[in-house]
């Protein structure tokens, strides 16, 4: 009969596994991994809403929710990055010679592989999410161009002007009806400006001569800032006013309020 | 001068040329000449008059007082070089001669001891410590001036300074900072460092070396200038038709721009022919110090950027003195074009100040991991397809401008898509670090704060390329936290690395450890403060470039504003300890830190031609490591 007793059994493939994540430094890494990704999903999911302003706009939705869910999708590769650094961290050497030579990995090729692929998934997702996003708010836009409401916006230094050609009204302040898809011809008097309705959550530069558009539909009541986001000299930061996403029927007597008519 | 200096000096005879002009001209000679050179230029100009106004001649016009002061200050940057003596040379060759060898020698301020530093000295090492001394300059002027912007936006409602000089401030902040990130690596260490890395006794063209800095130098007064023309208000994008408009100031940003980019062309092109053809025996490709792969790449990738904003700055003064219009749009011409222009070399400019950075920080870690350096071919797959994919990428910064909405999507993409050769070079990084103990001196825990910060830096970038969040956050200080993320904690990490890391080459000294492991903690966590702030502020609805702010905004601006007095408390640490040790630090011996590329294996101070024999090169620097 055959003694198997001092006979060393190759390790499966399992038991590698298993025995690579026994190792001191493999265990502590993968605890931080866990650690580091879990805070990158909690920094994402609790700043930006606490952050961000109130959600008037799909665009506004759309915006938040990249901030959000990128950050949520990058913390797995911000957790193994930031896990090895905190492990190396750990184990450093101090003292005024330099340490034993390490082990001389020059380069492992199925983790560069691993990681190139998996960063070309990472930018794949994100590429597409954003042209997806892109593509829905085109479509929006163009199928809400018929009862769209027409705001024609100018930009002077440092005074925003808001002309609403079928209103038949010019006013400071941004007042629209919730609902309604709006589309703002933004065009500029003078220098460069950009027209910011933060809650909307959408941009587009004030340029002379030409006009530049933006779509939107505000889906929710309240208080909305406009900003000039373009540096346009001297007093930019107070080249700011207030409007307001009303009812309709509050909108339609805003309206009449300031002369106009209604349609 | 250290006593080294001398013994060296003392070991073999001192070259001075009899008769030559070239001994008698040096920095004060240049800005006398220089000056007179200005006046000149003023008092022609201001008498004959070049602009008309509706077919009448008009001398008072703000065109033909742009003529007057652009011409002076191109007059003072040429004769600053007439007087320096940097076209001796060229003169020389006009008439058919050339220098003698006594005044090559003398040129490269053999034996001069501290005046070479101030004489047209074509010694790489020489030019090198003028770098690091400029950009240190330029980054405390810069600096100071973000203190007094984040003073100004402590609370809402500030008034610290006026409307003017804070726009000034904005706008000279980002461009002196932008000019000193662009040349804080590949100045001071390309200059210094990489010849000796690569075996060469000096620069392909020690001339042009000279004269990149010398040009660069003639820019600093242009610009301080701004401040006493009435500043600027266009920020250092300076869009048009408002760098138009604008005052005075203005062609003093504009001059400082066009000089700049004659010393940025120079210099790369130097960089590039020297590593190129220069590399000692034996330095193969796949040899090559990872620090000379990325400033080369990075210096190549200046060399077609930076025209593009030489042309632009030429454009908006020609629109600023001949009303030529190009970028007036009630003329015919296009903001939009400007700002294509413009970005056609911002986009590759950020990775021109960030792959030397990192570059430089992965030259660090295989010597204090003791390990090779993980994947050296990633790393310049990293870095070229960084740098390639960089020129395709310009229009993010203008999805909102209204210019080309559809191509907004195809810009995105190719944004998107550098994130691949970025991960490579966090895999790099981690990779090395990897079941090493890191000895965790200064250049090291640079490593570590550089993972963090580009880290954040480049997943907010994520966002921020995509469109639709793009249309929220552009413009607003989100954006401004991201890129201090990219270039401050990112590039300037990786510079104060690289400082650290071969500063016992450069002076003989060592750092102070102790004073710049204080200001390592006070800089990280006051910049991580003052950006974990801005971001909050973004996020809220705050725009860029406002000297003022609603209440809503009040708590973050807080915390940013007390961050940055952290980083300024550390920053002015790190400037002590830097000039104190220069002169009182330990004296460093010849490899400090055990590290295998060749800078290490000449002593200090660096003879002339740093090589008595050109050494021959047998494998790549990295072979750290037990095993294999």
């Amino acid at each position: 009969m055959a003694d198997h007793s001092n006979e060393v059994l190759a390790p499966t493939p399992g038991e590698r596994l298993a025995n690579f994540f026994k190792r001191k430094d493999v265990a502590r890494t993968t605890v931080l991994f866990f650690l580091w990704t879990v805070l990158f999903i909690v920094l994402g999911l609790f700043f930006y809403p606490k952050w961000m302003p109130e959600i008037m706009s799909k665009e506004m939705k759309s915006a938040e929710s990249i901030m959000i869910w990128f950050t949520v999708i990058s913390a797995p590769i911000a957790g193994i990055v930031l896990a090895i650094t905190t492990n190396a961290f750990m184990n450093m050497h101090r003292g005024d010679t330099p340490p034993e030579d390490g082990p001389a990995i020059r380069t492992h090729g199925p983790i560069v592989a691993i990681w190139t692929i998996g960063s070309l998934v990472f930018a794949l997702v994100a590429i597409a999410w954003g042209l997806i996003e892109i593509n829905s708010q085109a479509i929006a836009a163009a199928s809400d161009a018929k009862s769209a409401i027409t705001v024609e916006v100018t930009g002077s230094q440092w005074l925003w002007t808001f002309n609403y050609p079928a209103q038949g009204i010019e006013t400071h302040d941004l007042n629209l009806p919730v609902g309604v898809p709006v589309i703002f011809d933004v065009k500029s008097a003078d220098v460069n400006h950009s027209f910011w309705p933060v809650q909307l959550g959408v941009k587009v530069d004030a340029n002379a001569q030409v006009t530049t558009v933006i779509h939107t539909t505000p889906t929710k009541i309240g208080a909305i800032d406009v900003k000039c986001a373009e540096l346009c000299g001297l007093y930019h930061a107070y080249m700011e006013t207030n409007g307001a996403v009303m009812s309709q029927a509050d909108f339609n007597a805003w309206v009449v309020a300031q002369g106009g008519h209604t349609a | 001068m250290s006593t080294l200096d001398k013994v060296h000096t003392s070991s073999r005879p001192v070259p001075h040329p009899k008769r030559s002009l070239i001994t008698r001209l040096h920095m004060g000679t240049g800005v006398v000449v220089g000056v007179l050179f200005a006046a000149i230029a003023y008092s022609l100009l201001k008498n004959s008059v070049l602009t008309y106004t509706d077919g009448v001649a008009d001398p008072l016009s703000p065109h033909n007082n742009n003529i007057v002061l652009l011409g002076a200050m191109f007059a003072w940057s040429i004769g600053f070089m007439v007087g320096i003596g940097a076209f001796i040379g060229p003169w020389r060759w006009l008439i058919g001669k050339d220098l003698t060898d006594e005044e090559i020698l003398y040129m490269a301020g053999d034996g001069q001891g501290t005046k070479r530093y101030f004489k047209y000295c074509t010694d790489h090492k020489v030019v090198g410590i003028q770098y690091l001394v400029g950009v240190m300059t330029l980054l405390g002027v810069g600096g100071t001036m973000a203190m007094m912007i984040r003073t100004n936006l402590a609370r809402p409602g500030g008034h610290f300074v006026t409307a003017t000089v804070y726009n000034s401030l904005v706008g000279l902040h980002g461009i002196t900072m932008i000019i000193a990130m662009i040349i804080v690596a590949t100045g001071p260490f390309g200059n210094y460092i990489m010849p000796i890395m690569i075996g060469a006794y000096d620069m392909a063209f020690p001339r042009l070396n000279a004269l990149s800095w010398w040009v660069l130098f003639t820019a600093i007064p242009v610009l301080c200038s701004a401040w006493f023309l009435g500043g600027i208000p266009t920020g250092w994008t300076a869009y048009a038709p408002l760098s138009v408009q604008a005052g005075p100031g203005m062609n003093a940003f504009l001059a400082t721009i066009i000089i700049f980019a004659v010393s940025t062309a120079v210099a790369g092109m130097n960089i590039t022919t020297t590593v190129v053809a220069m590399r000692t025996k034996g330095m193969k490709w796949n040899r090559v110090p990872i620090f000379v792969i990325g400033s080369t790449i990075s210096v190549a990738l200046a060399i077609p950027a930076f025209p593009t904003f030489m042309v632009a700055m030429i454009m908006t003064s020609l629109d600023r003195t001949f009303n030529t219009g190009f970028f007036d749009a009630n003329m015919g011409g296009s903001g939009w074009l400007y700002a294509n222009l413009f970005w056609i070399m911002g986009h590759p400019e950020v990775y021109v100040i960030l792959i030397p950075g990192v570059a430089a920080l992965m030259e660090i870690a295989p010597v204090f991991v003791r390990k090779p350096l993980f994947s050296y071919n990633a790393a310049i797959m990293g870095f070229a397809g960084i740098a390639g994919l960089s020129i395709l990428v310009w229009a993010h910064h203008m999805y909102i401008a209204g210019w080309a909405p559809s191509l907004n999507g195809a810009f995105m993409v190719t944004t998107e898509m550098i994130s691949i050769p970025t991960g490579l070079l966090f895999l790099v990084l981690i990779g090395t670090m990897w079941r090493g103990k890191p000895w965790m001196k200064l250049p090291m825990l640079s490593v570590i704060a550089f993972i963090w910060d580009f880290l954040i830096g480049g997943i907010t970038g994520i966002y921020l390329s995509d469109v639709p969040a793009d249309g929220y956050l552009h413009g607003s200080m989100f954006v401004t936290a991201h890129f201090h993320f990219t270039l401050m904690g990112a590039a300037l990490t990786g510079a104060i690395g690289g400082l650290a890391y071969w500063y016992p080459k450069m002076t003989g000294r060592m750092l102070n450890e102790r004073a710049g492991y204080i200001s390592f903690w006070f800089v990280q966590i006051g910049f991580n403060v003052v950006f974990f702030g801005m971001f909050m502020a973004g996020a809220e609805g705050q725009p860029r470039r406002v000297m003022d702010y609603a209440a809503l905004y009040k708590n973050s601006n807080l915390i940013s504003t007390m961050g940055a007095y952290s980083v300024g408390i550390g920053m002015i640490i790190l400037l002590w300890a830097v000039i104190h040790s220069w002169r009182h630090g330990k004296v460093a011996p010849m490899n400090p830190w055990g590290a295998k590329t060749l800078e290490w294996t000449v002593p200090y101070p660096v003879p002339l031609t740093n090589f008595d024999e050109l050494p021959v090169i047998t494998s790549d620097p990295y072979g750290y490591g037990k095993g294999k």
